[in-house]
């Protein structure tokens, strides 16, 4: 399309705008508002309602200004009688049999089509007709339809294809009767339907009759559930947040939610919420439960050195309260055994990114993978482990032409949809990485200029692409070599790449190399070079990316300052650092061996989330002291000598940090239930106690963390007047980035697999507590392809499966599905009760047995 | 032809209601339907046909409008859904009686409302009930009074079409299809396409599209790229690795052999294969396509593509074997005894001779004809194209033979034609193309005499035309200018003038099968059945060399004669097809038509290859569409539906 402008003339008033643009846009420009209704800016304008017609001078028709492009020398008229005529009748029939029940529809006082009636002046009824009177559609889980209510604009229909990609809405039957109809199978019920819908509709059944719009306090802030951090508004009465929504155009999500977002925050109002501290298992007072755990880790500390301390903590911290978090350990407890469950997969990966590219998160913002031209996404789920991080690729897939490669191990729903589909067996992560780098240089597509001018050993690393070899690949990772070299095409040929990664790379057993490939890949594919693209980690756990930053992991200081460097956090905290140190496993190992006598789990859950979580369920009782401090009860608590109950995101303050290094500020919407304080006063306090020194505030926290470790920009002083910032850009130096050269090994053979995973409808365990998102997946199921099915002898979805593997054994409900290749199952790890974790070791993919339990 | 009681057609009002001399008004429409009835009257987008006295207009308004709101409207608009609900309501009433006077101006009213409506299905169906509303006032207000009872016709039959599609031989739903790529849902495109044509990535490369010159965005500013459009669902099918969703009925125990696996032949046997027959195609050449294959050089439609339309079509069960020829191979007797019925797709092979001294001596040098060349080409076969070629013709088989006579080698490729660039048949920017890899034109030249040295062509003796008066074609036709002979220098003559279907294989036996005069094989009513019963024909042999979406039309055509002839023991038209057909005689596009709309939106182009470099090999000229390009140009479609109503009257 060419980028000329158009004049053209709108009630009189010249104005110039690009070609391309609509009448809307031009009007909107020159400050003149048409009514619309079935307008959405993000999907393709509809032109369903016809509110929004305009006169053209010259002809008869009247035309949509939503959709209709400008030409050179357009005289439009917005205003005049037969415009208003035609305005109100529209409205009018829309109204025919709309039903009166508006005092009690969900959307009264937010409704569209209440308020376009007021802007036209639609105050009688002309037109009769028979009234079809559909009946609801009550049988979808939490959303229900009232045919009655719809004005058929297609905003729901037109957000789930275009944007979210799900496809699920249709527009079903003819005429008067047509109503809109799903495909419950490709839902993901992220509740955008509803959201966008102008009446009511689409109707959240979780909120419905909760309350009036009018009723609700709104609080900006971030959600938390993924390291996407949509920006979301907490809406709450008395004291409960009812709903979430986001605001289209001001929100780096664009207003799009997915269904934690949307539906996942019940878990706010869960009847397992900790209301009040626990000492051995009885309500305290905070005063007498933090007595205890100060007093207690003081004698430990005491007794057995700093090292016999240990400390795990969870993206459901703040940025502040992980600083806190690791400050409270290495200054007040003297024990650097400090860790997070970033240690099975991203802790790895960002030392592995930061070693050869310099970079610790995404080397882009979220939005320029909506600007790639070409999109790599390997060994991730992205509508599972970051939605708003599937939209930019169905933005950019879909609406922009951009090229999509999928690499994954089962056929997810952007496999569906990519150009290429490289469905690659367990263990080849490495060689398919380096394969795919190997033939984008191979076929003259690498990005030449930038390996010269920042690759440090540009040489080697060439050299060692070039000892790979490409059919001991394609054998090893059973993909054929023309479908390789197609997606070494795909990525060569793009001007900007992006490159995705997440849970199933950085949690393969063969990570490290994996990694150190993919940035390979990364780099020969010209993914770090440009302002479109990038190379984008994704994490599911919300505050990840912030908790490394704070320096919550025994190898690194706040800012990913080496610990064993770690003189100016010496000085600047007045303390000697403790020497040494344990990682997860050596924590583990140090609690199995008694040397380890005091754990405190900040949010963080092992029983769940850890890989090998027998060992870790017996370990934990041989503790003197376990601490919890949690939102949520659980068997973890249960077995708590001490229970601190902490808040949620939508109940604090303090500041998080994306996966593209968006420093969000969370907003409190409500208190946390009962007695429960926010974390930060919790570790404040403790911190307090143990040093004798006063508890800091969260902006003095926020003010010592970056300006100890210079991650983020001096904006960030002053986060309480914004809703983010960012961290330094990514520039890197000269070639000051190295290509590495892992060893690459061919995968072990097994018949059978297990790979755990993500589920789509649940945020770590937390949601799991949440009533809306238990009604879609509630204990889990494992996925086994039909062969599999067959050869195991299970009959149909239900069935209950025996799998063992090398940390444990899981017995679960089967679900046949052909979206794992026979020799895969796949199990999610967020239910308790399913466990999926305690089978594996060592990797996310193990080889296991399976017999029908 | 019954004349016309009242007819307010095309906006023309004759009413011949009262008597008197009466106006003459002519429209092509059939006295009957099917064997069911005279036709009484028609409803559609542009008014009102009146035959008989005894339809009334009023009832049939009613039940015009319900249908139109029942059956067709797409909801997506508030004027169109809700708007001829209320007008099919408000008849309805009248109609039973229950109607008040006020009602008249609801309708007069909404009919104007429908005007704004999102595209013109239900805007141009408020049409007739408001022409109805005007000149039958007096029936309503009989109705509304008591006076009157609802008197249907003995049946009404309805068809949805639109411009394009009326005009599309495989009557193609493109306004459906173009609009669903317009919502980026190119899946459902590509089944809105195959519901009629299942080789799309060839007709989105190679279809001459007579659609887009019914196109009612012409009348505003450019034609849609119909074409293209629906070359970029099947590209997007293709390049996602995915498979077509085409799922066949169970088997019915019935066997069809298709003879020809060209556009007709593939076509037939995919819709034969969804009804659950066991098709076979046996082919004389050694690949897919007929023509298409051997007869369009690959940098229009790379033959790679070709194969992928062949697989899907194989992948449903037909079998297709290659390397074997009807008459040499095997007799249609043999077939006949072997299939339940038999279906010949087997092309137009056959060069028209070009009426030059000495093109039956064998000289070398001398081409059996485009197709030949061609055809060669294609498959590889041992052929030496020297250094000056001249093709003789003006058609889309003579640009194919200069432009690939340039890939093979040629340094000089000349066209020669009798009339003038303006005349010629083949596409315009196929013209533009090969001039810009420079083929030489040489334009009001005939070819009269080979110049031979040693039995090989060494030049064409050449009179020089001038046009003379347009003919009964409008075209103006060429005239020889006495005494302007010359020669042209030249190794190889190629004539590329036409080519008839080769039907030797109907002389090994009895078959009563009948010919037209053009050489062709004589079909009956549209069902495609020759004169012996379970033999049907379709695409060049039954039509002489014609385009590749005239022998889908007639593949998809023949499917269902084959069933309806194997299951019911007949070949008939169903209703459907009938409709079809009528509304296509009526026609569809009404080219004087005042638009009303903006225009300047121009017509978006595919990508190209440029530059004489191209010559050089066969890749495919024309690159993909991007998709937000296609979405563009599907922005621009009007989406001009329409929906026509017969009443019969016994």
């Amino acid at each position: 399309m060419s980028h000329s402008l158009i004049n053209l003339k709108i009630d009189g008033k010249q104005v110039q705008i690009a070609a391309g643009a609509t009448i809307l846009e031009a009007a909107e420009k020159l400050g003149i508002k048409i009514p619309t209704l079935c307008y959405l800016q993000k999907v393709s304008p509809t032109g369903a309602c016809r509110v929004c017609v305009v006169e053209v001078a010259g002809t008869d028709k009247t035309v949509t200004a939503c959709n209709t492009r400008v030409v050179e020398g357009l005289d439009i008229t917005t205003q005049s009688e037969k415009l208003s005529a035609i305005r109100r009748q529209v409205v009018e029939l829309l109204l025919v049999n709309h039903p009166l029940d508006c005092p009690v529809c969900d959307a009264g006082g937010e409704c569209d089509l209440q308020d376009i009636c007021y802007s036209q002046d639609v105050t009688s009824q002309p037109f009769t007709a028979e009234d079809v009177n559909a009946p609801t559609i009550d049988h979808w889980p939490l959303i229900q339809q009232v045919p009655n209510r719809c004005i058929l604009c297609e905003k729901c229909v037109k957000i789930c294809h275009e944007v979210i990609g799900a496809t699920a809405l249709l527009i079903n039957d003819k005429g008067d009767k047509a109503f809109i109809d799903k495909d419950l199978a490709r839902c993901e019920f992220c509740g955008n339907c509803v959201q966008v819908c102008p009446t009511g509709t689409m109707i959240s059944k979780p909120f419905k009759f909760k309350a009036r719009p009018w009723e609700l306090r709104k609080t900006e802030s971030v959600c938390t559930l993924c390291s996407a951090q949509c920006q979301v508004r907490y809406e709450s009465k008395h004291g409960k947040v009812l709903r979430v929504t986001s605001a289209d155009g001001v929100t780096v999500n664009d207003g799009n939610l997915c269904v934690g977002g949307f539906f996942g925050h019940g878990y706010l109002n869960s009847a397992e919420r900790l209301t009040e501290p626990l000492v051995d298992q009885q309500p305290s007072s905070w005063e007498a439960a933090l007595g205890r755990v100060s007093s207690d880790l003081a004698r430990l500390r005491d007794a057995g050195g700093g090292q016999s301390l240990a400390g795990l903590a969870s993206g459901r911290l703040t940025n502040e309260e992980g600083y806190l978090f690791q400050k409270l350990f290495r200054v007040a407890l003297g024990s650097n055994n400090l860790d997070s469950e970033a240690r099975f997969g991203l802790l790895p990966a960002i030392g592995i990114l930061r070693d050869q590219l310099g970079l610790t998160a995404a080397s882009n913002h979220l939005d320029r993978i909506g600007q790639a031209e070409a999109i790599l996404v390997f060994g991730a789920d992205p509508t599972a482990e970051a939605p708003a991080v599937d939209w930019q690729v169905q933005l950019a897939h879909r609406k922009r032409d951009a090229k999509l490669v999928v690499a994954n191990l089962r056929r997810i729903k952007l496999a569906g949809q990519a150009e290429t589909f490289l469905q690659y067996r367990p263990g080849s992560e490495a060689l398919l990485a380096g394969a795919l780098a190997k033939l984008i240089v191979a076929r003259g597509r690498a990005d030449n200029d930038y390996l010269t001018q920042f690759v440090g050993n540009r040489d080697e690393l060439l050299d060692y692409l070039d000892s790979l070899d490409i059919d001991q690949v394609c054998a090893a990772a059973g993909i054929e070599r023309a479908l390789l070299e197609e997606a070494a095409d795909h990525l060569g040929q793009a001007g900007s790449v992006a490159v995705i990664f997440g849970r199933d790379l950085m949690q393969c057993a063969g990570k490290a190399a994996a990694v150190a490939n993919l940035a390979n890949l990364a780099l020969v594919s010209g993914s770090l070079h440009g302002d479109c693209g990038g190379l984008f980690p994704v994490e599911e756990k919300g505050n990840a990316f912030g908790l490394l930053d704070a320096g919550v992991c025994t190898e690194f200081l706040p800012g990913y300052q080496p610990y064993a460097s770690g003189e100016t956090f010496a000085k600047a905290w007045h303390a000697t650092l403790p020497a040494g140190g344990l990682d997860a496993g050596g924590i583990l190992a140090g609690i199995e061996q008694g040397s380890i006598r005091a754990l405190y789990l900040a949010g963080c859950n092992p029983l769940v989330s850890f890989p090998e979580n027998t060992r870790w369920r017996k370990a934990l009782q041989k503790l003197d002291l376990l601490v919890v401090q949690d939102i949520l009860a659980s068997e973890l608590t249960a077995m708590a000598h001490l229970v601190l109950p902490g808040a949620a995101g939508a109940e604090k303050h303090g500041s998080v940090t994306a996966l593209d290094g968006r420093i969000n500020r969370l907003a409190k919407a409500v208190d946390p239930p009962g007695e429960a304080r926010p974390d930060l006063a919790i570790l404040a306090d403790l911190y307090a106690a143990l040093t004798g020194k006063p508890a800091p505030s969260e902006t003095a926290l926020r003010n010592e963390m970056t300006e100890l470790s210079a991650s983020c920009s001096d904006l960030c002083q002053n986060l309480e007047q914004r809703r983010f910032c960012w961290k330094h850009p990514y520039r890197p130096a000269s070639r000051s980035l190295r290509g590495a050269a892992p060893s690459l090994a061919a995968p072990a053979s097994a018949a059978l697999q297990l790979l755990v995973g993500k589920s789509l409808f649940q945020f770590g365990t937390t949601t799991t507590y949440c009533a809306a998102t238990c009604e879609l997946e509630s204990a889990g199921a494992i996925l086994v392809n039909p062969e599999d099915a067959a050869r195991l002898g299970i009959a149909g979805d239900g069935v209950r499966l025996k799998v063992t593997g090398p940390a444990g054994m899981l017995t679960g409900p089967v679900k046949i599905s052909g979206q794992v290749p026979p020799g895969l199952l796949f199990a999610p790890y967020n239910f308790a009760e399913l466990n999926a974790q305690q089978v594996v070791a060592g990797g996310n993919c193990v080889a296991v047995t399976a017999t029908k339990a | 032809m019954a004349d016309v009681v009242f007819s307010s057609w095309g906006g023309k009002v004759v009413d011949n209601r009262q008597g008197g001399e009466p106006q003459a008004a002519v429209f092509k429409l059939p006295d009957s339907y099917l064997d069911e009835g005279r036709i009484g009257a028609f409803m559609g987008w542009d008014g009102i046909i009146l035959y008989d006295r005894e339809v009334d207009i009023v009832t049939m308004a009613a039940e015009y409008m319900k249908r139109v709101q029942e059956k067709y409207c797409c909801a997506k608009c508030t004027p169109g859904k809700r708007g001829t609900r209320v007008m099919m309501d408000t008849l309805g009433r009248i109609v039973a009686g229950a109607g008040e006077e006020r009602d008249l101006d609801i309708l007069a009213g909404l009919a104007d409302l429908l005007e704004h409506c999102k595209c013109t299905l239900c805007m141009t169906a408020a049409r007739p009930v408001l022409d109805s509303v005007k000149h039958f006032r007096g029936d309503y207000l009989a109705f509304i009074r008591g006076e009157r009872q609802a008197r249907a016709a003995k049946s009404y039959h309805d068809k949805l079409t639109a411009p394009c599609t009326d005009r599309c031989p495989a009557h193609i739903d493109i306004p459906a299809y173009v609009e669903e790529i317009k919502e980026y849902r190119f899946d459902e495109a590509l089944d809105t396409i195959r519901r009629n044509m299942p080789i799309p990535a060839v007709c989105g490369r190679v279809c001459p599209h007579p659609c887009e010159k019914s196109c009612r965005r012409a009348l505003v500013d450019e034609p849609i790229s119909i074409m293209v459009l629906k070359r970029v669902p099947a590209d997007n099918e293709w390049m996602h690795h995915r498979q077509p969703p085409m799922q066949t009925k169970a088997p019915n125990g019935k066997k069809v052999m298709v003879v020809g696996a060209g556009p007709a032949g593939l076509t037939c046997a995919y819709y034969l294969s969804l009804e659950g027959y066991q098709v076979k195609i046996i082919d004389m050449l050694s690949e897919p396509g007929g023509t298409v294959a051997v007869g369009i050089p690959d940098y229009r439609m790379p033959r790679p593509l070709l194969q992928r339309e062949a697989d899907i079509i194989a992948a449903l069960g037909v079998e297709i074997e290659y390397g074997v020829m009807l008459g040499r191979d095997v007799s249609l007797q043999q077939l006949k005894e072997q299939y339940d019925s038999v279906f010949l797709g087997t092309g137009a092979f056959k060069s028209k001779p070009m009426g030059v001294e000495g093109e039956d001596q064998g000289y070398d040098g001398f081409s059996p004809g485009g197709i030949h060349y061609l055809r060669a080409v294609a498959l590889g076969e041992p052929i030496v194209t020297p250094k000056r070629v001249i093709v003789v013709g003006g058609g889309n088989t003579a640009i194919d033979c200069v432009r690939v006579a340039l890939r093979e080698g040629a340094e000089e490729s000349i066209l020669l034609y009798r009339r003038t660039r303006k005349e010629m048949p083949a596409e315009p920017y196929e013209v533009d193309d090969a001039e810009e890899e420079g083929v030489k034109f040489i334009f009001l030249a005939l070819p009269t005499k080979l110049i031979t040295e040693n039995n090989q062509v060494v030049g064409v003796e050449v009179l020089k035309m001038e046009l003379g008066e347009p003919d009964a074609s409008g075209r103006r036709s060429p005239q020889p200018i006495p005494g302007s002979e010359y020669i042209i220098p030249c190794d190889l003559v190629i004539p590329a003038i036409g080519q008839d279907p080769d039907l030797s294989y109907l002389q090994g036996g009895d078959y009563g099968i009948k010919q037209t005069r053009w050489n062709s094989i004589l079909t009956h009513g549209g069902t495609m059945m020759t004169d012996n019963a379970g033999v049907f024909a379709g695409g060049d042999c039954e039509y002489g060399a014609m385009t590749v979406v005239v022998a889908v039309g007639h593949g998809r055509r023949a499917a269902p004669g084959i069933h309806r002839y194997l299951t019911q023991g007949r070949a008939y038209h169903d209703k459907e097809d009938a409709m079809e057909d009528i509304i296509n005689g009526l026609g569809a596009f009404d080219k004087t038509e005042q638009v009303g709309l903006p225009g300047g939106l121009h017509r978006e182009h595919q990508p190209k290859i440029h530059g004489p470099e191209r010559t050089s090999n066969y890749e495919e000229i024309e690159l993909a569409m991007p998709e937000s390009q296609a979405v563009r140009e599907a922005e621009r479609c009007l989406r001009c539906y329409r929906v026509g109503m017969l009443a019969v009257n016994g």
